[in-house]
């Protein structure tokens, strides 16, 4: 039952990253990707982990999306013409290599962890996320917020009025 | 459940989809928006191993990826705003003054 | 008496060394009177020493070349041979030095010209005078460069440089052969003396005497320009007229000759070797005079004339004289230079005009030289009486009294060349002095023609060195080289068929070209205007001169051409060049890449990341 479910999911979410991924308009393109990450994010609770799947939901799809359709609809910018050239020099460099990637990926997933038993039906709690979290990962904690601040600081002086 | 390979096969294909667009599209914003694909794809890979071993780090490493996508997003869209105002453009051809 | 001998050597190059150093600041007399004199003392002690000769002496100058057992000496080697030939070759250069005061006056690299001609004189008397092989090529690549330098004297004019060049070049073929042959005796004897190397030449087994034998042969052709080397001489004369009659008339082009004359006892040990010999001498006399005949300008007859009679000498040799061929040597010398002094007159009178068709009338208007050319003519005809009778008699016999049907051919080749030559020597009589003169001659300096007048009479009367029983003399000359075991004994000259034939052939050949020159005027118009055919092939000295270029030259030129072009600049320069070339190119290619255009960079990110990928999916 589940995994039929994690099939119908995985199907959801590559049809709406690959319409997201061949918008003209950029906003359909994240509307779409929105809907690829609430796939996403049902993919990771079904798999037992309950806190990213929320975390996917309110930052990626809340805060990072809403903030490029800020940037969108701030900018007021025209779609920028087609490029210009031959079909397969347009779409042949990316099409290529991206096999290349994917061939390679899969081939290593499939000979490195064909024998991996699937994952249990284990399920890791809030609580023992929080924990670990905050005892064992502090210092990483305090680093990323560093980066936060530095982020902070940067999009405000690049975003500075002259 | 699902074998852990097909969980993979699903990260590898988002992962495509990603750099496709990365590589294709002119408009500087999707190819933000390719990069967050591929970051996305990425984290799914991270929880997958961390529950196959049933270890919390995957997941703490989920959400320091999260935390870099969203840093990294409003730096690369104040980039975008800035280099806007000044080229009145989105498209990344425009920006080849690095060329010698 | 030996101690004249190094005066014999030592004038000349002195006299060379004076002018080259202090010439140019000396006034133009005293450089020609250094140059005369200088010559005439070595004629004045080459004589005192030949009248003082009791028999062979080795005179050791110094020590030149020692190397372990290899010992060449600077020794003087005087005996029958080399004294006449030494009083002969300064004696003619001492007369030839005085015409070219005359000759040379209006030229002003005087100082270069006698300093050359001192330095072939003394050139040719280490040749001559040589007592070892080493020391004999010495002073024979001492005459190759002399003759280079006196035929190219006016090398502005490039045809006359290149004439120059070219003798050196053809001579040096013959001097390779020569080279080896030296060398191959010492290692056979180890000698280089040339009287020992003939005395031991018995030890020498017999292919490798027939080998030497042809070698030396070809060295020979080189410098006495016998076929099939005689490529050089008729452009020879693009030198002075007086070098030419030094050079290529009395000394340089006897050197051959006189080479195979040194080595006869060596030589005389092949019978293959002598039959070759005699081939070459009588092909050779042939095809050059058959080539005088078809010969317009005076000094190319006198050319290819010089090229047979030293066909004779060779052919005499190779039937086994020594005697005959020297006296030859000596009576050619005399009446040979005489015709090319007489000619270079001819040709200042005809201001500077070659072409014999355009002279004509002269007999009247020059009458002393018309005499002493028409001695020298006679004497190249053999007319009886004259020296050049006695000495062509003697080979002739030498080659008829020989025995085989091979040197009767031999004879037969050389009696009918004989009457080729009473022909043309009588044409070139007839075309330049008599009939009807076309330009009035211009005044020519009293020295040039009074030097013709000793010339003429030892051309006319110096048949008695060596003239036969049956006339009254006494062969000196042969009893000389006889009794100093330099030549073989052999028949007697002076056979009185013999004679009557070749008086027959003279009076043929003169009632031919009286003929046609003088009894037919119309006649002589119509040969001058017929350049096609027959005349124009002999003209071309049968095309030889063609066939070499076709054969050697061309290939070579064209072989440097494409070594020079295609290989030197294209691919050893070019590649260089090339190299730099590739570099830039794949520069500029990688350059390429950097478009400043995002896009671009995205990829080769991407393209890193698949490598990568593919690196650990392949592993």
């Amino acid at each position: 039952m589940n995994a039929l479910i994690f099939y119908i999911l995985a199907g959801a979410a590559t049809a709406s990253t690959a319409l997201a991924v061949s918008r003209r308009e950029p906003v359909h393109a994240i509307i779409y990707l929105i809907a690829s990450f609430f796939s996403l994010s049902l993919i990771f609770y079904m798999m037992g982990a309950p806190l990213i799947a929320a975390l996917e939901v309110i930052i990626y799809a809340g805060a990072i999306m809403v903030l490029f359709l800020f940037i969108i609809m701030m900018l007021e910018m025209g779609s920028p013409r087609p490029r210009q050239g031959p079909f397969w020099r347009v779409w042949g460099p990316a099409v290529s290599l991206s096999a290349v990637i994917l061939g390679c990926s899969l081939s290593l997933f499939f000979t490195g962890l064909k024998d991996a038993p699937a994952p249990g039906p284990g399920f890791i709690s809030p609580r023992a996320f929080g924990s670990a979290l905050y005892t064992h990962h502090m210092l990483a904690v305090e680093v990323v917020s560093l980066l936060l601040l530095f982020a902070l600081v940067g999009a405000l002086y690049l975003g500075r009025r002259e | 459940m699902v074998p852990l390979t097909h969980i993979m096969a699903l990260a590898g294909v988002l992962f495509f989809l990603g750099a496709i667009c990365v590589v294709v599209r002119r408009n500087v914003l999707f190819i933000l928006i390719g990069v967050e694909i591929m970051l996305n794809a990425a984290g799914l890979t991270f929880v997958a191993a961390s529950l196959r071993w049933g270890a919390p780090e995957g997941q703490i490493f989920v959400l320091f990826l999260m935390a870099m996508a969203a840093s990294e997003v409003s730096v690369g869209l104040a980039l975008v705003v800035y280099a806007h105002r000044r080229k009145k453009s989105v498209d990344v051809d425009d920006f080849n003054e690095m060329k010698d | 008496m030996t101690s004249y001998v190094p005066y014999i050597l030592l004038l000349p190059i002195a006299g060379a060394a004076f002018n080259i150093l202090a010439g140019r600041a000396l006034p133009r007399r005293a450089v020609e009177a250094v140059a005369v004199f200088a010559v005439f003392g070595s004629c004045v002690f080459a004589v005192m020493a030949l009248y003082g000769m009791t028999g062979p002496v080795d005179v050791m100058l110094f020590d030149w070349i020692s190397f372990g057992s290899f010992t060449a000496p600077f020794t003087a080697r005087l005996d029958a041979i080399s004294a006449t030939m030494a009083v002969m070759v300064t004696g003619v250069s001492t007369l030839i030095h005085i015409y070219s005061v005359g000759y040379m006056a209006d030229d002003d690299g005087y100082v270069r010209f006698f300093a050359l001609m001192n330095l072939f004189v003394f050139s040719m008397l280490t040749l001559v005078l040589a007592g070892n092989l080493p020391l004999m090529y010495l002073g024979w690549e001492g005459v190759g460069f002399c003759s280079y330098g006196l035929i190219g004297f006016w090398y502005q004019d490039t045809e006359k440089a290149t004439a120059g060049r070219k003798a050196f070049i053809v001579t040096r073929v013959g001097d390779v052969a020569f080279g080896v042959a030296v060398i191959w005796l010492y290692q056979l004897t180890g000698q280089t003396a040339i009287a020992a190397i003939n005395q031991s030449a018995q030890v020498i087994p017999a292919a490798t005497v027939t080998a030497i034998g042809l070698l030396l042969l070809f060295g020979a052709t080189g410098k006495s320009a016998q076929l099939p080397l005689t490529v050089w001489l008729p452009d020879a004369m693009a030198g002075p007229t007086p070098v030419s009659a030094l050079i290529h008339a009395a000394t340089m082009v006897t050197a051959g000759v006189y080479l195979l004359m040194r080595m006869y006892p060596l030589i005389s040990l092949s019978g293959t070797a002598m039959a070759a010999i005699a081939a070459v001498g009588a092909l050779t006399a042939f095809y050059a005079a058959t080539s005088a005949l078809g010969q317009t300008d005076i000094k190319r007859v006198l050319a290819y004339s010089t090229i047979s009679q030293i066909g004779y000498m060779v052919m005499g040799v190779g039937a086994g004289a020594v005697a005959g061929p020297l006296f030859h040597l000596f009576s050619h010398a005399f009446f040979k230079a005489l015709l090319f002094l007489g000619a270079g007159y001819v040709i200042k009178a005809m201001h500077e005009e070659q072409d014999i068709f355009k002279m004509g009338g002269l007999m009247y208007r020059t009458p002393l030289v018309f005499v002493c050319f028409l001695s020298g003519a006679l004497a190249l005809a053999a007319v009886p009486g004259t020296s050049g009778f006695f000495s062509k008699d003697e080979i002739l016999s030498a080659a008829f009294n020989n025995g085989s049907a091979f040197y009767t051919c031999i004879w037969a080749i050389g009696e009918l060349t004989a009457f080729i030559t009473t022909v043309y020597a009588l044409r070139l009589v007839y075309l330049v002095f008599t009939g009807e003169s076309k330009k009035t001659p211009a005044h020519v300096s009293g020295l040039m023609d009074y030097t013709l007048i000793p010339l003429a009479l030892l051309s006319l009367a110096g048949g008695a060195i060596n003239a036969p029983e049956s006339w009254g003399g006494g062969t000196k000359l042969s009893e000389a080289l006889i009794s100093q075991g330099l030549a073989p004994r052999q028949f007697e000259g002076g056979s009185f068929g013999l004679q009557a034939l070749a008086v027959l052939i003279t009076v043929a050949g003169f009632a031919t070209v009286h003929y046609l020159y003088a009894v037919n005027p119309k006649l002589r118009e119509d040969m001058a205007a017929r350049q096609a055919g027959l005349m124009a092939f002999l003209k071309d000295g049968w095309g030889l001169d063609r066939l070499y270029h076709a054969a050697f030259v061309a290939p070579y030129t064209a072989a440097s051409r494409f070594l020079w072009r295609d290989f030197d600049e294209g691919l050893i320069d070019d590649s260089l060049d090339n190299l730099a070339l590739a570099t830039a190119k794949v520069g500029t290619w990688m350059r390429s890449s950097v478009t400043g255009r995002m896009s671009t960079y995205l990829v080769s990110v991407f393209l890193g990341a698949a490598a990568l990928l593919a690196f650990f999916a392949i592993r």
